[in-house]
């Protein structure tokens, strides 16, 4: 479903010329866990921009589900992440006025979903990451562990194809993070497409697939399909 | 989409309870200043003009500006009344006399009338005692005075003065009649007048060039059906004496009064509503600035919320919706304020109306409430936009980033 044909993302910073992405191809399939490895500055998250459809590369050709994305509108791409990605930050990014509920609610508002229909689609998303109970908290009085549960919810309350991840253990304890990567593979199993980036070598061995990034450049570690 | 964008807007205007207080102060004092001061005028204009048209819908004044050397006598007014639409004709002549206590030393400034007997039945004065001037007081040039109420309270400390003499300018006059104090908004400028026979006022004119002829008069028609022939007559007999120019003289009836002085309001009106709707200006400027933090100060949100997918002018629409929601409340509290502020104008007023017999009610009208709502929403709308459209525009990753 991701194909990524000789992409580079290359930056200016005054004279120099920076690739963030030097000339990276990549097919993901779906159904796939892919973990993605490497060092802060290695393009990680330059990586899951463009993947995520939030920045654009400068350089080669980005195709989701078969359709190259360079055709579309700034809101297009902000329907098609709607529809086909979920995000999960680090530091879990919910909105701290709103409730879990209404966090979680979000992404339901501006694909125009039904009030009724979002309620229970809400319920079933808080249900299956086991946060039924704090739907009424703000993100300030729960866990970050809890949080994060909150943000994974968020992500798959449009039930999209991909899940995009980045850091999610990063701000966790060893023992919340573990939980929340077992909460993974439940996705996983149950059919969505999940990328991992991270710079933890414990974290990404838990994917089925991990890729290294190094210098915009990225190579294969190893794959178990 | 809306309702969630009302929704929303709402939560974050309570998140900052004090914030947006003050950020609506600037159009709550805007719209108070501005349905207030519209109203008070308004109010007073509808009770200065009812009370104009009310004051004898069959009164006439004329005044003559230039007499082109013949000048007008008591006697052209005779004729003038010999029409069967007139009832009463009354010449006025006002001056500024000086009046000298019996010790001479305390001395003030009356308003000196000379005129008829006509003239009290024509503006409705009515007698506390004695009588009003008769015409043998015009006849005999007899120096005779009927005075108002309070001029008689404040020169002899009573109303009980027939027989007494009143010294103005250095001549004696008898008292022969006090008024009593006359009713409703108008009067207030009459209350200080000391009545005199008309011919004995002219005797003192000095100034040559009006060659002692009247250069004022009030007449009344007899009933509201013969007001414009009398407004006719009057205006053909004085065209005859001086010709056909337009500026020589001028007849006013009470419509056109009170069509006169509602102008004058409109405009005060205006004028007042113009500054107050400056402040409301003010007070949006001081919305979009709160707005450009708010949104600076909500990057981090616009990236998230971008990044759920967000469109540009769903981001648009939120911060729009919240700076027009920012003015409605500050509107709605500024009427609030408004019909507060008019309730205790009102009660203060009516505490007033019981001792100067003048009573005005001010209530708000619908217009400036109007007014206000739609001036705060096109402060919103154009205030709330700039800040908004930078809000909509920003970069998903820029802002996901911003810490």
């Amino acid at each position: 479903m991701i194909v990524f044909k000789d992409i580079s993302k290359i930056y200016n910073i005054g004279d120099e010329t920076v690739y963030a992405l030097d000339h990276v191809d990549l097919t993901i399939k779906e159904g796939e866990f892919v973990g993605i490895i490497g060092p802060s500055g290695s393009g990680k998250s330059t990586l899951m921009h463009i993947m995520g459809c939030l920045d654009i590369a400068t350089e080669g050709e980005y195709d989701l589900d078969g359709q190259s994305i360079d055709v579309y509108t700034d809101n297009e791409l902000a329907a098609i992440r709607n529809k086909k990605i979920g995000f999960i930050f680090q530091s879990f990014n919910l909105l701290n006025k709103l409730t879990i509920e209404e966090n979680v609610e979000l992404p339901l508002i501006y694909q125009g979903v039904h009030a009724a229909k979002r309620r229970t689609r809400v319920a079933e998303a808080l249900a299956q990451v086991g946060m039924s109970h704090r739907r009424k908290h703000t993100p300030n009085s729960i866990s970050g562990g809890q949080q994060q549960r909150a943000a994974i919810a968020r992500a798959i309350v449009t039930r999209p194809a991909l899940i995009l991840a980045d850091e999610p253990t990063g701000n966790l304890d060893s023992k919340t993070g573990e939980e929340i990567m077992a909460l993974f593979q439940e996705l996983n199993i149950a059919g969505h497409t999940i990328v991992l980036i991270t710079h933890d070598a414990s974290v990404a061995a838990q994917a089925k697939r991990i890729l290294m990034l190094k210098d915009g450049k990225i190579a294969e570690v190893r794959d178990d399909n | 989409m809306i309702i969630k964008s009302i929704k929303m807007a709402l939560k974050a205007i309570t998140s900052s309870k004090m914030r947006s207080f003050l950020t609506m102060l600037g159009v709550i004092i805007g719209v108070t200043a501005l349905v207030v001061l519209v109203s008070l005028v308004t109010s007073a204009t509808k009770a200065v003009t009812d009370e104009v048209a009310s004051m004898g819908k069959d009164m006439l004044s004329v005044s003559i500006a230039d007499n082109k050397g013949k000048p007008l006598k008591i006697e052209d007014l005779k004729e003038i009344a010999k029409d069967r639409s007139i009832d009463l004709i009354s010449p006025k002549l006002t001056s500024v006399a000086e009046h000298k206590m019996r010790n001479g030393i305390k001395s003030s400034d009356v308003t000196r009338i000379g005129t008829n007997g006509s003239h009290f039945i024509i503006e409705g004065y009515t007698l506390a005692s004695g009588r009003l001037l008769k015409h043998a007081d015009l006849d005999n040039n007899s120096y005779v005075s009927v005075l108002s109420n309070d001029i008689a309270i404040s020169l002899f400390g009573s109303t009980d003065i027939i027989g007494r003499d009143v010294v103005l300018d250095g001549v004696k006059y008898q008292v022969v009649g006090v008024l009593n104090t006359p009713k409703g908004l108008m009067a207030e400028t009459n209350r200080n007048n000391i009545y005199i026979p008309f011919t004995v006022a002219q005797r003192l004119q000095t100034d040559a060039s009006t060659g002692n002829g009247i250069r004022e008069f009030l007449l009344t028609a007899k009933g509201a059906d013969n007001v414009s022939r009398a407004e006719q007559v009057v205006k053909e007999a004085l065209k005859a004496r001086f010709g056909d120019d337009p500026e020589a003289f001028h007849v006013y009836n009470q419509n056109e009064m009170a069509k006169s002085i509602d102008e004058i309001y409109k405009v005060f009106a205006l004028l007042l509503g113009g500054i107050a709707a400056i402040s409301l200006l003010v007070g949006g400027i001081g919305i979009m600035n709160i707005m450009l933090v708010s949104v600076t100060e909500r990057t981090k949100e616009i990236g998230i919320r971008k990044a759920l997918g967000a469109k540009s002018s769903s981001i648009l629409v939120q911060f729009i919706v919240e700076a027009l929601v920012l003015c409605l409340i500050g509107c709605a509290m500024g009427i609030a304020v408004s019909a507060g502020i008019l309730a205790i104008v009102n009660g203060v007023s009516s505490g007033a109306a019981a001792a100067s017999a003048a009573k005005m009610t001010f209530s708000m009208s619908g217009t400036v409430i109007l007014v206000a709502v739609l001036f705060s929403t096109v402060i919103g709308l154009v205030f709330g936009l700039y800040p908004a459209r930078k809000a909509a525009k920003m970069h998903p990753i820029d802002a996901l980033r911003f810490e």
